[in-house]
């Protein structure tokens, strides 16, 4: 019975060895025959004519996850904090389910209600078409705040309490204790949840699409269209044949390389912490 | 503490972009209606049946030097893959411009006359608007009886009729038809475009022959034609012309239906009647601000 | 009670005058608080405002046709969809959670691999899991567009979630049952399914309802697997859309605005209420504790 159990729990490694073999068997060959260089660098998508440089795609992506970061971040910690020490009781009561329905609304609901709600807003701010970095931005800064505010809360609340008493004790004000004390001594488990929501960010794929313009070129300006990986696969991908839709693929396999990237800082940090 | 500091700026920066929209989403458009302003070009997809039409029609399409065609839609176009982002952004904004299946069209937009047409039926017809496509489907020489029989309904009189009905242009059709009284079942693919009036045929189809299950696969019309190709449905369906490349593999195309392709502003734009030379000139990008367009 | 409340505010303020940086954090934790909350607010306000009033009981006939836009082939189909992604991942996410928890020796080569690969998968976005799922299922296995198709995919996509609270929920058992258990006479398969497993049921279930929210809000990775079919399916091997991709597939098009709006309201609730559920057994457990 114990080989039962050993066979389910490789059934994960095989699922990631089966992702990987497939993605990158299909991917990998054709960002050969564009050549690695001009796949990754090139500033032209043009797949009509065999154009396939996606340099704008990674930076839009980089783009709108760091937007996603300075919005999100210091939100979700400011709440995390709010939870974890300055809430009553009986609010939290509420909050936090609700923080956590915010985590569980699809992600197409999102992004249709940054395209009809934020999107006009920000033509009225800006003069332009109201779609691009920016807007981005504070859709996927929403968007993984209750990522980083799950995180970032228990990592608040494992710090023991003695640490914030003895700050009190020291004549530190109530802000002064957690703020300095306490998140100081979260940190590690802040930034696991910061690394969360950067992945949730990078790979969020149907909100951005309604809101960020969608134009493949390198945006000039915070209010600039832009195209992440993720929009520009799930766009084309329909239409695709031949070595377009393996370029496609190959766009999947660079994103796929970040997230593991991501992914395995992610377990580093764990480790070091544990 | 310095690194307090900095979280804290960064965070007055969001918060400051944050209440920015709380605090103004009360605010009216402000400005003139007048047409000015810069331009908020909107296209479609790489590979999307409406641009490939789109852009063919207009000449946004050009041969280069090396005698390769190139689309010279302008980089800063806005791209979206659905025609319902594309609706809702030029109904919200009012200087953009895009362009949809006359299908889809509705009040939220206007539709621009090109060279003094109306965007209508009976322009297409009498081919005084010129923006239009075909709606293909693609078959293999190897086809079900069914299938057969639903592609004689769509060509029938009755078929057209349910084509007309719904905004797209029939070509004529080949005579009356009668139900079969067959049975089995139908696996149409194919373009997103073509799907409203094929589930509209369908229906039709089947309130005639109640034996017969269809199934319609909206995906776009290159996946359409593989899977007709690669035997993975009966019926290909394509908002543009069906490729050499396809026709190879054995597809045999029958147009359906013609469909014309609105040029689409915001109801506040003064604009009504655009040259398509002005069109081509706004998607190419040489024209970038409404006041430049008299 | 009031009094000494008023007390403690003014001592407060008179507190944060001499503090003026104590005041500014207290500032910007309330500030945040309140704009995750109002944001919250304005999304639920947004689409119960804009889907309710085209909500219709004709959305909800048992066919779909083009007249009707309804939406029950698609709740149908997401059942059905969720059922089977459960069916698959839920004996592998618990089995291996039981190896993990009860029969891995610590610090084994293999048991952090698997930990390391876990993680990976629960950080993989959702569109990579429907390149993938259309790559092997639709491409390589030669399937058309399948609900088992998507309902592997989805069962790939939460088998970490369900390893892992079953795992935490293992843990959480106290090593004083087993003993117990062990004590009695039973061997270590006895105590695993008939001690164990049964006190952390609704741990897992917890798990089980947080990838049911899943599934239900997903699009990207469905869309390529599954297709999007407006029927039911009417057998494992056929299309079908969910709730999610019905709402994609209709703002493809922009003939249904309304519709997709009423879509919107009823995906909402659906995830409302299986929130709720989650909480509610969150708050049972904690009861038994």
């Amino acid at each position: 019975m114990k080989i039962v159990f050993l066979l389910a729990a490789c059934f994960s490694i095989l699922a990631v060895a089966l992702i990987c073999i497939f993605l990158f068997a299909n991917g990998v060959p054709a960002i050969w025959k564009i050549g690695v260089l001009d796949f990754l660098l090139g500033q032209k998508w043009m797949p009509a004519n065999q154009l396939f440089g996606i340099f704008p795609m990674i930076v839009g992506s980089v783009y709108v996850t760091a937007g996603a970061i300075i919005v999100g971040v210091p939100m979700g910690i400011l709440c995390a904090v709010f939870l974890a020490r300055f809430c009553p009781e009986r609010l939290y009561k509420i909050v936090k389910p609700a923080v956590s329905l915010l985590a569980g609304i699809p992600s197409i609901v999102y992004g249709f209600f940054g395209l009809v709600v934020i999107v006009p807003i920000m033509q009225d701010l800006t003069g332009g078409n109201g779609k691009g970095v920016l807007t981005a931005s504070i859709l996927l800064g929403i968007m993984i705040l209750p990522t980083v505010i799950g995180v970032s809360e228990s990592a608040i609340r494992a710090v023991p309490n003695s640490y914030y008493e003895g700050a009190l004790a020291l004549g530190a004000t109530h802000e002064r204790s957690v703020f300095f004390t306490l998140l100081p001594a979260a940190k590690q488990g802040i930034l696991a949840g910061v690394i969360l929501g950067v992945g949730r960010a990078i790979g969020e794929t149907m909100a951005v699409i309604m809101i960020a313009g969608n134009q493949p070129v390198v945006p000039d300006s915070i209010f600039g269209g832009v195209r992440t990986l993720t929009a520009n696969i799930v766009m084309e991908m329909g239409y695709a044949a031949d070595l377009h839709r393996e370029a496609l693929l190959g766009t999947g396999v660079v994103l796929f390389v970040f997230i593991l990237i991501i992914n395995l800082s992610f377990s580093a940090l764990k480790r070091r912490r544990s | 503490m310095k690194k307090f500091f900095a979280l804290a700026l960064t965070m007055a920066v969001a918060v400051s972009a944050l209440t920015g929209c709380g605090g103004s989403g009360e605010e009216t458009t402000g400005g003139d209606t007048a047409a000015s302003g810069s331009i908020s070009v909107v296209s479609r997809e790489d590979g999307s049946g409406t641009r490939g039409a789109f852009i063919e029609l207009f000449g946004i399409e050009a041969e280069n030097e090396a005698g390769e065609k190139v689309d010279y839609t302008t980089q800063t176009a806005e791209i979206t893959n659905s025609t319902a982002v594309m609706m809702t952004t030029v109904a919200g904004n009012k200087n953009a411009i895009g362009y949809i299946s006359l299908g889809s069209l509705d009040d939220s937009v206007k539709a621009l006359k090109i060279d003094g047409a109306d965007a209508t039926v009976e322009n297409i017809k009498s081919g005084t608007y010129k923006v239009s496509r075909p709606f293909n489907i693609a078959t293999k020489a190897d086809l079900s009886d069914v299938a057969s029989d639903f592609i004689t309904f769509i060509l029938s009189d009755e078929g057209q009729a349910v084509v007309e009905e719904n905004g797209y242009i029939s070509e004529g059709s080949a005579g009356t038809y009668t139900a079969s009284g067959m049975s089995g079942k139908i696996v149409i693919a194919g373009s997103s475009s073509v799907t409203p009036v094929m589930e509209k045929l369908k229906e039709a189809y089947i309130a005639l022959n109640p034996d017969v299950t269809i199934e319609v696969q909206q995906n776009d019309s290159t996946t359409g034609m593989t899977s007709v190709a690669e035997g993975g449905c009966d019926i290909g369906m394509a908002s543009r012309e069906v490729k050499d490349s396809e026709l190879e593999k054995g597809l045999q195309p029958t147009t359906i239906a013609l469909d014309g392709i609105a040029v689409i502003v915001n109801q506040e734009n003064s604009i009504s009647d655009m040259t398509s030379e002005t069109v081509k000139s706004i998607f190419t990008g040489e024209i970038t601000d409404w006041s430049e367009i008299a | 009670m009031r009094v000494q409340n008023k007390e403690k505010i003014s001592q407060r303020l008179r507190s944060y005058k001499k503090q003026p940086l104590s005041a500014l954090l207290f500032l910007l934790v309330m500030f945040s608080a309140v704009v995750t909350l109002s944001v919250l607010i304005a999304l639920i306000a947004y689409i119960l405002f804009k889907g309710i009033p085209n909500l219709s009981p004709e959305l909800f006939a048992w066919e779909y046709t083009t007249e009707n836009v309804s939406m029950m082939p698609a709740i149908i189909n997401t059942l059905i969809i969720t059922a089977l992604s459960l069916l698959f991942a839920l004996p592998i996410g618990i089995a291996s959670a039981i190896y993990l928890v009860e029969y891995a020796k610590r610090g084994n080569k293999l048991v952090s691999l698997v930990r390391v690969t876990t993680e990976t998968l629960s950080g993989i976005p959702s569109i990579v899991y429907g390149l993938f799922g259309y790559l092997f299922f639709n491409i390589f296995l030669e399937w058309s567009y399948t609900i088992l198709g998507g309902a592997l995919t989805l069962a790939i996509m939460i088998l970490p979630l369900i390893m892992r609270t079953t795992e935490e929920a293992l843990i959480a058992v106290p090593d004083l049952y087993r003993e117990g258990s062990f004590g009695l006479g039973a061997g270590k398969l006895r105590t695993v399914f008939r001690i164990v497993l049964p006190s952390a049921v609704p741990g897992i279930l917890a798990g089980v309802i947080l990838a049911i929210g899943r599934i239900v809000g997903e699009t990207a990775a469905l869309l390529y697997p599954a297709g999007t079919a407006a029927q039911v399916a009417d057998g494992l091997m056929s299309s079908g859309r969910t709730l999610a991709v019905h709402m994609y597939a209709l703002l493809n098009e922009g003939l249904y605005m309304e519709q997709a709006y009423a879509t919107a309201v009823v995906l909402l609730v659906m995830v409302i209420g299986i929130n709720a559920l989650s909480g509610l057994i969150a708050k049972k457990v904690g009861v038994k504790e």
